[in-house]
């Protein structure tokens, strides 16, 4: 399957929805919504509230972050806003300001 | 990866609003609003682009509605379906593709004319 990649020299502002793994290397504002992974490479940024099942982080993103299974920030991201997902994992060296939320219900 | 960028929108995603940027655009997927692309852009068969669309050069084997400018070229192929205004200096519709709309190609005219 044909993985979407958002290069670094592309800026979209505005809604992307889908149903397969996104890798953002570039900009992107507005609103993320998928129903499988988001990766977000060292040089992408991410100004959008974003609504995933799995979240990679390894750049920048602003905007509070919902994911259905779990959000991952690598080391030498940076990410401010509010998570909420059954499973987090920050690395060592990652910078992080906000609320997590662990769903934890389920267990 | 190198400078040489290719920008991959897959079949399964949506995207509502502005896209910009350089480097290659292929999409597979679904497309609203605009783009605006420095380099080519290419609409698979699988894609549908609803938007005003501005690039360097442009390859259409999908759907595309919306107006056009292309710099250099714009070829809309055979499995293409394409609605809007066109203005490039190069315009190729190949056998069995839909179009419609109008076309502006710069075509210098004689003083006289």
């Amino acid at each position: 399957m044909a993985n979407t990649i958002i290069g670094s020299s592309i800026v979209i502002d505005g809604e992307i929805s889908g149903d397969e793994d996104l890798v953002i290397q570039g900009t992107v504002k507005g609103k993320i919504s998928l129903k499988e992974s988001l990766f977000v490479e060292a040089s992408g940024v991410v100004e959008a509230d974003i609504d995933t099942q799995n979240v990679e982080i390894a750049g920048r993103v602003t905007g509070n972050i919902a994911a259905s299974d779990k959000v991952e920030l690598k080391s030498d991201c940076r990410v401010v806003g509010d998570i909420k997902a059954p499973r987090i994992l920050i690395a060592d060296g990652a910078s992080f300001k906000g609320n997590v939320d662990m769903d934890v219900k389920e267990r | 990866m190198a400078s040489e960028q290719i920008n991959i929108i897959g079949r399964g995603i949506t995207i509502r609003g502005s896209l910009s940027g350089g480097g290659d655009l292929v999409i597979e997927g679904r497309v609203e609003g605009q783009v605006a692309l420095k380099n080519h852009l290419t609409i698979e068969q699988s894609g549908t682009v609803e938007a005003d669309i501005k690039a360097d050069e442009l390859t259409i084997n999908g759907e595309a509605s919306g107006n056009i400018e292309a710099n250099t070229r714009v070829a809309i192929n055979n499995t293409a379906k394409v609605q809007g205004d066109i203005k490039s200096q190069r315009v190729v519709i190949e056998d069995g593709a839909v179009f419609n709309g109008s076309i502006e190609m710069d075509v210098k005219l004689p003083d006289d004319v």
